[in-house]
């Protein structure tokens, strides 16, 4: 696999592959992540691995150049055979979502742009499981793949001004939920009532990268209950 | 415990401390003080160490009481200080009596300032931070900019620290201010025209600016890149949206983003750029990394040398 290592600001560094995503990929990124934290301690300030790159970035004043550039660069080498790369012990997480028109705008809407039922739907949706490739967008935000091709859909042309907490989304061949109300140009067919970033949880992020997930459709009552449910302290 | 209500709360008036890290890797951004000079200087003239919070207000305008006799400095920004009545400047410790009418306006320079009383702005720590990020609701009081009556709590004070001398804002507004930045990212893919225009063409500083990033007017710039999977953003990275105008990336930017991104600008250079007003000049200037380190370790000694 063809890589390069490139600076990431003054602070920082950036690894990345000349690759399509894959979850081998996104395995052997959270090998160096988790060597990154050990070899550069309390030096490193953030890591973060998106679809196929890790960037590495430095506390002011503690980045010795050469070094960090070289020991990036024996760490892509090391993963490039997908073959070495520990099986790594991430969970899987299984999120109910009521897939309704009620919580979600652009459920009948996909349904019929792709000459499917509102049911064809949430079954092509909710039988697939789909492996969290990256984080970021909102604190707990978790860019999910793969979605089949026959639910893929284009972004909004203009992005929500508020899309609700608990929003499933679906963008390209993407899956998401939105932990927290923002803007967004995703196409909302459903809702999760499960919180994916409480700050009172440790970890405050329900997903991580590595992680697999799996959607599971709920009725409106058990929705409802499961909402009453999060507000008891 | 002590407190400071604000009477007139300004605009975008924010809890800011020097912000958060190891938590970008779950989409919270670093957040704290755009000016983080100015916020050091300030602690620096209390006594306070780096954690210790302030209130970061914009176009210098602010009113407070607080409830009992405190000691004060306003730094970045400067501003026109009137206790009960009397005017002074900012960028020296003021001392009050409780239940002071403090009123903050400004001069016309700069933008964000620092508002630091002794003890500091204690309000709970939130993913190892004070600091206000708005958009995530994270830290500061309910995680929001603060409204007039708003009352803040004090930390308890700290032994004095010797009478101080002034500070000076460091804050200038040069014809053309120049953001010398490191290539990266896909500047690479760019098409040969178009590195040689984002360096060549003049830019400058439009209203839409905020925590998460400004916004630059300018001819557009056509990457000729598509949008890309997304990755991690840093620091001043010169995000390029379709609209071809750059967005120069900050402490409350998203931490991950599919837009493609000409490198980045040097952590002194964007220092000064959040402190420029709209209409501001800018001019690209693209410097190595090692030219980048050495820049960094002379600002990093001035700093030093000024809080010795």
């Amino acid at each position: 696999m063809e890589f390069t290592v490139d600076p990431a600001g003054d602070l920082g560094f950036r690894l990345a592959f000349s690759t399509t995503p894959e979850p081998s990929l996104t395995y052997g990124l959270l090998v160096i992540q988790s060597a990154a934290r050990l070899q550069f301690n309390d030096a490193l300030a953030d890591s973060i691995v998106g679809y196929t790159t890790l960037t590495l970035l430095f506390r002011p004043m503690t980045l010795e150049r050469e070094r960090v550039h070289c020991w990036l660069e024996e760490q892509a080498q090391r993963i490039s055979d997908p073959a070495d790369i520990p099986d790594p012990a991430h969970k899987t997480v299984t999120l109910p979502v009521l897939y309704h028109s009620s919580v979600a705008p652009d459920l009948e809407w996909l349904a019929e742009d792709k000459g499917l039922t509102v049911d064809g739907v949430i079954k092509l949706h909710s039988e697939n499981s789909y492996f969290a490739y990256a984080t970021g967008f909102a604190p707990g935000f978790c860019y999910l793949g793969t979605v089949d091709e026959r639910l893929a859909a284009p972004r909004l042309r203009t992005p929500r001004a508020k899309v609700p907490a608990g929003a499933v989304a679906i963008a390209d061949r993407q899956t998401a939920v939105y932990p927290c109300s923002s803007p967004g140009g995703w196409r909302l067919i459903g809702a999760c009532p499960t919180p994916l970033f409480a700050l009172e949880a440790d970890p405050a992020a329900l997903l991580s990268v590595g992680d697999t997930v799996k959607f599971e459709p709920i009725s409106i009552a058990d929705f409802k209950n499961m909402q009453c449910d999060q507000r008891k302290p | 415990m002590r407190t400071l209500t604000l009477v007139r709360s300004g605009i975008a008036t924010s809890v800011q401390d020097a912000g958060r890290t190891g938590r970008q890797h779950n989409g919270v951004p670093p957040g704290g003080a755009m000016d983080e000079f100015a916020l050091r200087m300030g602690q620096h003239q209390l006594g306070h160490r780096a954690d210790e919070a302030a209130l970061e207000f914009v176009y210098g305008s602010l009113a407070f009481t607080t409830s009992a006799p405190c000691r004060f400095i306003v730094t970045g920004a400067p501003a026109i200080i009137t206790i009960d009545g009397t005017k002074t400047n900012s960028g020296q410790v003021r001392e009050t009596q409780a239940h002071p009418m403090v009123n903050i306006k400004p001069i016309g320079q700069g933008v964000y300032s620092y508002l630091h009383v002794t003890g500091g702005i204690d309000t709970p720590i939130c993913l190892g931070s004070r600091s206000t990020s708005p958009r995530e609701r994270l830290g500061g009081l309910n995680g929001q900019y603060l409204c007039d009556g708003d009352v803040l709590p004090l930390g308890p004070e700290r032994t004095r620290s010797e009478p101080s001398y002034p500070v000076t804002s460091n804050i200038s507004a040069p014809e053309t201010l120049l953001l010398r930045f490191i290539p990266g990212f896909q500047f690479d893919l760019f098409r040969v025209e178009t590195r040689h225009h984002v360096e060549s063409q003049l830019f400058s500083v439009t209203p839409r600016a905020n925590r998460m990033g400004i916004t630059l007017d300018g001819n557009p710039i056509e990457t000729g890149v598509a949008s890309l999977l997304s990755e991690a953003t840093c620091y001043g990275a010169i995000q390029i949206p379709p609209d071809g105008k750059p967005i120069i990336l900050l402490n409350d930017r998203q931490t991950v983003g599919g837009y493609p991104k000409a490198g980045a600008v040097i952590r002194g250079d964007c220092r000064r750029l959040v402190q420029s007003q709209p209409g501001q000049r800018v001019q690209f200037v693209a410097i190595t990394p090692q030219e980048a380190d050495r820049i960094a370790w002379l600002e990093h000694h001035y700093l030093e040398t000024k809080l010795a």
